[in-house]
């Protein structure tokens, strides 16, 4: 069976930041130079050739798009100008696009318009939902949120995102896992997988694989958004009430986001600290690096890629903000930088986290994953 | 001219410190009773120089022997007009690669004296050769494509009158059914603008243009053409000094392309060439019913580079291929359009256009053996793609086009050895004529472009593949007919830019021709010499070994097949010389007689000395430059062997064998260059045929009663020096073993 040539997926991963692919010669002096390439799963050369040639099933099986971390080797040597990284970057975007069963990715990631309305309609429904919602007679002379805010409701409204926000994610992340498996997945048997798991953990943890890339400011600042990100997203879903208190499991001492204010050296403070400084120190560095367009992975700036940026920092600015105003005790800046905040995180996590590129924090370590499981699987075999 | 002979032995360059000039000079006043022998310490400066001159202006020395370095070397120092002047390679070839001081350095030094006195009582000095009718300056150009009017125009802009002969009824060629071309620097297509040139050549008065006409022949040589031109009917006659040929190419026969191409199996399925004819002027549409095309495969290669059609790569497909590609891009921006190569031959700057390709979004596919699958109104091409290693197929395709190839015009037309066999076959009484049946033939074809009336055929021989050429490398612009080169794609496929390139150097080489034969001397490679072969005819046997053999066709032949010189045409090789077996060719400095007396010279010591001698005959192109490289280099060799130079290996006279070893040399050796398709030999079959030569002498050696191996033949080129001294060391051995030659002492 031979496979059909498409010159039209050319121009539809153009509308994806697609730029330079076509000038690739098929050299390989990206996939040489690449030292996360192995040569089991070759990259990027051979992901451009399936551009080229419009071979979208064969881009959607691959894993190779997860294992990049756009350390811009590749982009650096190529010869013909090609720009290989981005292309891999661009595939990521697409294969993010293809495992959404809802098409909103889509559309995210080919019309800028279509993601600044996204998000301002959210941010805006989520300003006016606050201020509908509200208390009747809040606190005015000390900075209490839960006085305008229940406690209760935001936990309810909290859980109720996160459902929404794990059902859309983990049936995408599924999609993606069918994909990259194919006809393998009932194979291989379970046992491997659940031996497999901890590579799962470890792999979201360390983001080993980036450290052997040459470029290790690149792994460093990956890291730091990661985990800065990633403490905070378990602060505010999990740790918001203390864990679940509506069905009552939860324990006070963790909550976050309390009226109480915790002592300096509190766990629940000295995280929130790490994260934001994290956040911050990671965004300002990639931000200045896409301004300057110092590094070839900072060269080509997706509408996504700014958007990402912006929002999570402007998350993070207003989260410190409240956190001062509520020590210096101002109701009504509290108040004010509250609905701010979340105008803008909550669009940021519903909207990027499914949908744009926050996916990959899902995507990649599954991807990475099922690829140690797969080799395990080929291991056994190769004994038996 | 009464010679009065001068020897001068230089003791520079360690020949003194190596040797014993004194008993040197002995062999020349004593044995060769020459007048006046002087030493100088160093003769090729200016003081040396003048002391020469000296003897010259006030003993009226004017037969000069200048025992020094080597020929190769110091020829403006010791040129000496009006006077015959033979050097002697003391110093590269006797004390550079001999044990100084020692008896059998001082032999070999003294026997190379000895040849040399022997060589310039055989030698006059030679006189430019003036044809009776006067030379012509003009320039004839077959052809008026791109090349043949670039020809025309930088032959009649460096102040030459031109004769343009074209065979259609307009001039341009094929580049004047061409809409859009690419060439330098390649950053896209470009309109075509052959009509300028077209302008400029019609309308340059140094250019007489002959449209839709034809040489019907052409007699004489360099200098002395006459063109007979027909036009219409009617028939001009031009006498023409030197000729360019640009007669270009046609393209390969597609139905002779493997089917798995599909030419024929669908309207749809074209060439290159249909491509450029049929869309000249006009919208690309899809040939079957003039729709537009929006799926368009190109395919490469299309019997080239392939053993079962064209061998070779016709090296513009690629780009052109791109251009078109391009083209059907400008048109509609949406068409979809694959290229399938072998490989993308873009080289120098023409990548540009490759890549500029890319970015317009079409699609490359490396394939080696595509298919082209039509049935009904479906076309489609599978392909094996190497990248991918896959089989990919492009479906719904509008139009199909293969790159077909270059084929030179001088390809078509019979071959004319074929025809003479054919005739001998059915002609009993020519069965005479079969001892020439040894000599390698060169393919000429009745391509009617030039119809020489030439004894060896009417058109230039082609090297490979048909095409005219003559080891490019080596000898550019070259052809095996004096005077006449090929230019642009009848002489190799190439694009527009190289061919330019290709006009401009044909005429320079044209010019160079008339200035030297203007002047009585030799064009390449033996540049600006004076002498020319002279037949004493009275001894002719009419054997046609001559007229077959010169590597050139400069000799014609009458009726009774006498030989007929065309000296203008002659590059001095001595091929005739050596090929003569009556020994009636000869040069004013150069004969059968004045290599045979040098043999005669060399000093045979007795059996009991055990002194063989080996005299190794060497083409002085190559064989002998490396002697000399070999000596620059301190290499050390057996101080048996006795060198002689000669013009080409190809001059070589049984004769010298026969004669060498009837004086009691034990060994002989020739070293000539490498012969075949990549022949290196200056005169092209000269090596060869003295290789073909040699294998006869085994007859002589077996009357003599003396061993086959005795006599051998090497090939070498300049950068086998290295070699060379073990080579010599090896016969040297050999010659040992086989014992002394009986003949000594005879
Ligand atoms: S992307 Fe660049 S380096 Fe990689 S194969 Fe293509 S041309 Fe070569
Ligand atoms: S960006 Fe780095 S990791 Fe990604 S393909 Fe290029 S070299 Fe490999
Ligand atoms: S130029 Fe290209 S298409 Fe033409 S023969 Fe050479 S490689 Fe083949
Ligand atoms: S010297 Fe050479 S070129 Fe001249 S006629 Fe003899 S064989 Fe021909």
């Amino acid at each position: 069976m031979s496979v059909k040539v498409d010159p039209n997926l050319m121009k539809d991963l153009k509308a994806f930041g697609l730029k330079d692919a076509n000038k690739c010669m098929q050299c390989g002096n990206c996939t040489a130079v690449c030292p996360l390439s192995t040569p089991e799963s070759p990259f990027p050369r051979k992901l451009i050739k399936y551009a080229q040639m419009g071979l979208k099933d064969k881009i959607l099986k691959s894993p190779e798009p997860w294992l990049c971390y756009y350390c811009g080797d590749c982009s650096d040597t190529c010869p013909r100008g090609a720009d290989p990284g981005e292309a891999m970057m661009v595939m990521r975007r697409y294969l993010t696009s293809q495992y959404d069963w809802t098409g909103f990715s889509r559309r995210f990631y080919t019309s800028e318009k279509f993601e600044i309305i996204a998000i301002s309609i959210v941010g805006i429904l989520i300003g006016l939902a606050l201020w509908i919602f509200h208390a009747g007679n809040p606190n005015m002379e000390h900075a209490y949120l839960n006085s305008v805010w229940p406690a209760p409701a935001i936990e309810i409204a909290d859980i109720v995102m996160g459902t929404i926000l794990s059902i859309l994610l983990l049936s995408n992340t599924w999609r993606c896992v069918r994909f990259t498996m194919g006809d393998l997945l009932k194979k291989i048997p379970l046992e491997i997988y659940i031996t497999q798991a901890k590579e799962l953990v470890i792999h979201f943890i360390t983001q080993r694989k980036f450290g052997e890339c040459t470029d290790r400011m690149q792994w460093i600042v990956h890291l730091l958004i990661m985990t800065g990100y990633s403490t905070v997203f378990m602060l505010v879903v999990v740790f918001l009430a203390g864990g679940i208190h509506v069905i009552g499991l939860s324990w006070d001492k963790i909550m976050f986001q309390r009226d109480v204010i915790y002592p300096f050296f509190h766990p629940v403070r000295l995280l929130g600290y790490y994260a934001t400084f994290a956040i911050l120190y990671g965004t300002t560095y990639a931000m200045i690096g896409r301004l300057k367009k110092s590094k070839p992975q900072y060269k080509n700036s997706h509408g996504t890629d700014w958007m990402f940026l912006i929002l999570l920092q402007l998350t993070t600015l207003t989260g410190i903000f409240i956190h001062f105003t509520r020590l210096l005790d101002w109701p009504m800046p509290t108040y004010v930088l509250y609905v701010i905040h979340l105008m803008v995180a909550i669009p940021m996590l519903v909207l990027e986290v499914p949908f744009a590129k926050w996916a990959h924090l899902a995507f990649r370590p599954v991807v990475l994953y099922l690829m140690a499981v797969k080799e395990k699987y080929k291991e056994q075999k190769g004994i038996a | 001219m009464e010679k009065k002979t001068a020897v001068y032995i230089c003791t520079g360059c360690g020949i003194g410190d190596a040797l014993d000039t004194e008993q040197l000079s002995k062999v020349a006043t004593d044995e060769g009773s020459v007048p006046i022998c002087r030493n100088h310490n160093y003769l090729c400066s200016q003081e040396g120089v003048e002391f020469i001159k000296n003897d010259i202006d006030n003993e009226g020395a004017n037969t000069l022997i200048i025992a020094a370095c080597s020929h190769r070397v110091m020829y403006d120092a010791f040129n000496f007009e009006n006077c015959i002047v033979d050097r002697v390679n003391i110093r590269e070839q006797v004390v550079w690669c001999q044990k100084p001081g020692d008896e059998d350095t001082q032999m070999m030094a003294e026997d190379y004296l000895r040849m040399a006195m022997a060589k310039v009582d055989n030698m006059e000095l030679p006189e430019p050769y003036k044809p009776e009718e006067e030379i012509s300056r003009d320039i004839l150009v077959v052809g008026g494509g791109l090349t043949g009017m670039t020809s025309a125009l930088d032959a009649a802009k460096a102040g030459h009158s031109v004769v343009l002969v074209e065979k259609e009824s307009q001039l341009g060629g094929f580049q004047g059914r061409v809409q859009k071309v690419a060439t330098f620097p390649y950053k896209g297509t470009e309109d075509n603008d052959l009509e300028a040139l077209i302008q400029e050549v019609t309308q340059n008065e140094k250019i007489k243009v002959y449209t839709g006409a034809k040489v019907d022949k052409t007699v004489g040589g360099p200098g002395v053409f006459e063109a007979t031109i027909s036009q219409n009917g009617t028939t001009a006659e031009h006498r023409i000094g030197a000729i360019v040929l640009a007669a270009g190419w046609q393209p390969y026969d597609p139905k002779k392309l493997d089917e798995k191409l599909g030419f024929g199996a669908s309207p749809n399925v074209i060439t290159n060439v249909m491509f450029e004819e049929s869309f000249n002027g006009g919208e690309i549409s899809r040939p079957s019913d003039g729709k537009d095309v929006t799926n368009v495969a190109f395919l490469q290669c299309a019997g080239q580079r392939d053993p079962d059609h064209l061998p070779y790569c016709s090296s513009v497909c690629c780009v052109t291929a791109l251009k078109q590609a391009l083209q059907i891009k400008a048109q509609n921006q949406d068409a979809n359009v694959f290229v399938v190569y072998k490989e993308m031959r873009t080289p120098g700057q023409s990548e540009d256009l490759y890549r500029k390709a890319q970015e317009e979004g079409i699609t490359f596919i490396r394939c080696q053996s595509p298919e082209v699958k039509a049935s009904g109104e479906s076309l489609a091409v599978e392909a094996e793609d190497e990248l991918l290693g896959e089989a990919v197929i492009m479906e719904d395709l509008d139009m199909v086009v293969l790159a077909t190839g270059m084929v030179p015009v001088t390809a078509f037309g019979m071959d004319i050895t074929q025809e003479e066999k054919e005739k001998k076959e059915e002609d009993e009484a020519k069965k005479g004529e079969e001892d020439l049946d040894d000599i390698p033939l060169d393919v000429i074809r009745r391509s009617d472009l030039l119809n020489l009336e030439y004894r060896q055929g009417p058109e230039l021989p082609a090297l490979r593949y048909d095409f005219p050429d003559s080891h490019f490398i080596c000898f550019p612009y070259e052809s095996r007919r004096t005077g006449i080169y090929p230019a642009g794609c009848v002489r190799r496929p190439m694009g527009i830019a190289t061919a330019q390139e290709d006009a401009a150097g044909a005429v320079m080489k044209a010019i160079q021709c008339i200035e030297l034969t203007s002047q009585g001397a030799a064009v390449h490679p033996r540049v600006g010499d004076m002498s020319f072969p002279e037949f004493a005819m009275q001894r002719c046997t009419q054997c046609k070994r001559c007229t077959v053999e010169c590597p050139f066709g400069a000799i014609n032949e009458d009726e009774e097949a006498n030989p007929l010189p065309q000296i203008t045409r002659c590059r001095r090789c001595g091929v005739c010389m050596g090929a003569c077996p009556e020994r009636i060719i000869s040069f004013k400095n150069y004969s059968v007689q004045m290599i045979g007396a040098m043999i005669k010279a060399i000093n045979v010591p007795e059996e009991d000395e055990e002194k063989p001698r080996i005299l190794v005959l060497a083409c002085e192109n190559d064989a002998y430059a490396a002697l000399d490289m070999a000596g620059i280099n301190r290499m050390k060799y057996n101080a048996w062997i006795r060198v002689i130079p000669l013009r080409c290996l190809g001059s070589m006279n049984l004769v010298w064998i026969a004669d060498s070893l009837s004086k009691g040399i034990d060994g002989i050796i020739l070293l000539g260059c490498k012969h075949g398709d990549d022949y290196q030999c200056h005169f092209i079959k000269g090596s060869e045929l003295a290789d073909i030569r040699l294998s006869k002498v085994s007859e002589t050696l077996n009357r003599l009663a003396l061993e086959s191996e005795r006599v051998r033949f090497e090939t070498v080129s300049i950068i086998d020096y290295d070699r060379l001294p073990a080579v010599l060391d090896e016969f040297a051995e050999t010659i040992d073993e086989v014992g002394p030659n009986p003949f000594k002492g005879w």
